[in-house]
């Protein structure tokens, strides 16, 4: 091994060292934290641009806790991030002077904020517990149905600007304000202070969304996905069950649209529409709806192919179709998203390593080339298979 | 002998077919009671009625629940199976995607009332899987236990389907079909093992079964169906004998 001095030897051998001398997961946890501390200080539009991945993170991986984890696809998710981002708004722009009153301007918009996220949240509630009683009554393609169903209906409400409440298609404008503690000031909706502000809630979100996958409630939930009769059968009360995750999803969410209206300065009847219900769908097809972080992954996926895109001008008004592209690929070729992508990638490089051992570049070479077009040609073969007998 | 699973006049039609007709039986904790008949017997549908997935058109159904009899007959299948009557299928019906251990922990959480437990960890959770960890001994499971179900053989799906059944502590389990698809030593085993739980265990079996074979050596007692009626019922010597019994099957076989 010590013949080959590559880069890949000393990454290879730094990363078995990390692990023989106990870089467990809270070592690499502490490394990713430094990381995104660091990132912090990177470009402007990084660092909004990481906060957004961060938002469309919880947001998919919420989603997911209903689509990978209980088997139910909704397309409808968007009226519960709308419903944060609404309660979030309509609240930091009526209830401004009142707080104001109340706590002193100083740390008026902070107070603020918090209310309105709770008020988003409380919303989302609000909402979600009748639509899902209704809703999971229903499987399959009717659930996706009336959940798209729900979401447009949500939609026209906000453009109807009942009460004037929403202001119809302008949408509500964000001020996070100045806020003043012992003497400092600092802008929350400044985009490093929003960036912490941001992970500071997702990170605790993802870690609570993992904890209920993991918890009997969540194992019970996978159950369903896999059985419904046989759950039922063990004494489960399915449609209960799916009524509750719905609730949970919806809450997840809504503390995602809580965090874009903050991000975004407005809520915008974009958040409840169907096209926005479709994000997190794209992002955990693509990153993979049986593996945990598969939505995390897919909606860095998402949000960075997007923006690689929108570096070339030419390309950046059909950004659409090269994402079309990919999400072909995904389906035809990664069944199991970019996550099992990564997953079966590391596998790959392990087999191109040894042969590399095994016979230096040629070999490895050889080995890559061979079980590529096998794989392009395994794509074909299960396709034909799939069309019907050959034989 | 105690009853702890009564029918009364239990009928279902469907539109024109009456697939289950006016059957009155009481089944009592001694023994294996089988219910055979022909195919179109009625015997799945008697299966949903007992369980919930079909309602009756008529008639009624008590099962015993803390030494009394309770009523059941519009119980949906999830309260049937908390009262205490569980059930294997006859095309095994497991959590594919999950493995051994995560099945046998469902069942756990269901009869511990724990479903909307968001707190613990199912995977390390001692009152969960200390249960769980005997059933796997109890069915040669533990071995696999981490292993997916749809990474297993047909043999060993059922094996973790009757623990999957077992580790809700039924007061009756209602087997359909066990040996469906198995050849005769899997089935011979079955045998053995459906009389081994109804000695050790305090559930009483109930059992659907095509293969006449495994209905001799397992019943104490069978229950024979025909066009949705009972047609005989009583010492398996003595019902596997009957000239009806026998005209039923050989009816059946003719057409």
């Amino acid at each position: 091994m010590s013949t080959h001095d590559g880069i890949t030897d000393r990454v290879g051998a730094f990363g078995r060292e990390a692990v023989s001398n106990g870089w467990t997961t809270e070592r690499f946890a502490v490394l990713g934290l430094i990381g995104l501390v660091l990132l912090a200080f990177g470009p402007t539009f990084q660092v909004y641009l990481f906060t957004e991945f961060m938002i469309i993170a919880l947001f998919a991986l919420a989603f997911n806790l209903l689509y990978g984890y209980t088997g139910l696809l909704s397309f409808g998710h968007a009226m519960f991030y709308a419903g944060g981002s609404y309660g979030m708004a309509i609240v930091l722009r009526d209830a401004s002077p009142y707080v104001a009153e109340v706590v002193g301007s100083g740390i008026a918009p902070l107070v603020t904020f918090v209310l309105g996220a709770l008020a988003g949240v409380s919303l989302v509630l609000l909402i979600a517990v009748p639509v899902g009683w209704l809703s999971v009554r229903l499987e399959e393609i009717y659930f996706a149905l009336i959940t798209l169903a729900f979401g447009m209906l949500v939609f026209s409400v906000i453009i109807q600007n009942p009460g004037g409440l929403t202001r119809g298609t302008d949408g509500v404008i964000v001020t996070l304000g100045i806020t003043e503690v012992a003497g400092m000031e600092f802008r929350l909706g400044e985009r490093r202070t929003y960036y912490f502000l941001t992970a500071a809630i997702v990170l605790p979100s993802i870690y609570a969304i993992w904890r209920v996958v993991n918890s009997p409630f969540g194992t019970v939930c996978k159950a369903i996905r896999e059985s419904p009769d046989r759950a039922a059968a063990l004494g489960v009360d399915v449609t209960y069950h799916r009524w509750m995750t719905f609730v949970v999803s919806a809450a997840f969410v809504g503390v995602a649209g809580v965090l874009i209206a903050g991000l975004a300065n407005v809520a915008s009847p974009y958040h409840a529409h169907w096209t926005t219900s479709a994000i997190p769908v794209v992002a955990t097809v693509i990153g993979g709806a049986t593996f945990f972080a598969g939505p995390i992954v897919g909606a860095f996926v998402f949000l960075y192919v997007r923006w690689g895109i929108s570096r070339f001008p030419a390309l950046e008004a059909h950004w659409e179709f090269f994402f079309g592209l990919m999400l072909i690929g995904t389906v035809l070729y990664f069944k199991q998203g970019a996550a099992g992508g990564l997953l079966m990638l590391r596998g790959w490089l392990g087999d191109v390593r040894a042969a590399y051992d095994r016979g230096g570049t040629d070999a490895a070479l050889d080995y890559a080339k061979e079980s590529t077009s096998e794989r392009l040609g395994r794509g074909d073969r299960s396709a034909e298979e799939e069309g019907g007998d050959r034989e | 002998m105690t009853t702890v699973l009564e029918t009364d006049g239990l009928t279902k039609r469907f539109g024109e077919l009456t697939a289950v007709d006016d059957v009155t039986l009481s089944i009592g904790d001694e023994g294996v009671t089988s219910i055979i008949g022909p195919n179109g017997a009625g015997k799945t549908t008697f299966y949903n009625l007992l369980t919930g997935v079909l309602e009756p058109t008529v008639g009624t159904i008590h099962l015993r629940e803390e030494g009394e009899l309770v009523e059941i007959t519009d119980a949906p299948p999830h309260e049937v199976a908390r009262r205490g009557l569980s059930r294997s299928y006859q095309i095994t019906n497991v959590f594919e995607g999950l493995t051994v251990r995560e099945n046998l922990q469902v069942a756990r959480i269901s009869h511990d009332g724990r479903t909307m437990d968001l707190r613990s960890r199912a995977a390390s959770d001692e009152a969960i899987n200390e249960e769980v960890d005997r059933l796997l001994e109890l069915m040669g499971l533990t071995e696999m236990a981490d292993r997916p179900c749809d990474a297993l053989s047909h043999g060993e799906k059922r094996s973790v389907e009757i623990a999957l059944a077992l580790a809700i502590e039924p007061t009756v389990f209602l087997l359909d079909e066990p040996t469906a698809g198995m050849n005769a030593t899997e089935a011979r085993e079955i045998v053995s093992l459906v009389k081994q739980l109804d000695e050790e265990l305090a559930a009483t079996f109930v059992v659907t079964e095509h293969n006449m074979d495994v209905v001799r050596d397992v019943s104490d007692r069978i229950v024979v169906l025909a066009d949705g009626a009972v047609l005989a019922d009583g010492d398996p010597e003595a019902v596997l004998t009957d000239e009806r019994v026998t005209e039923a099957y050989l009816g059946s076989e003719a057409a």
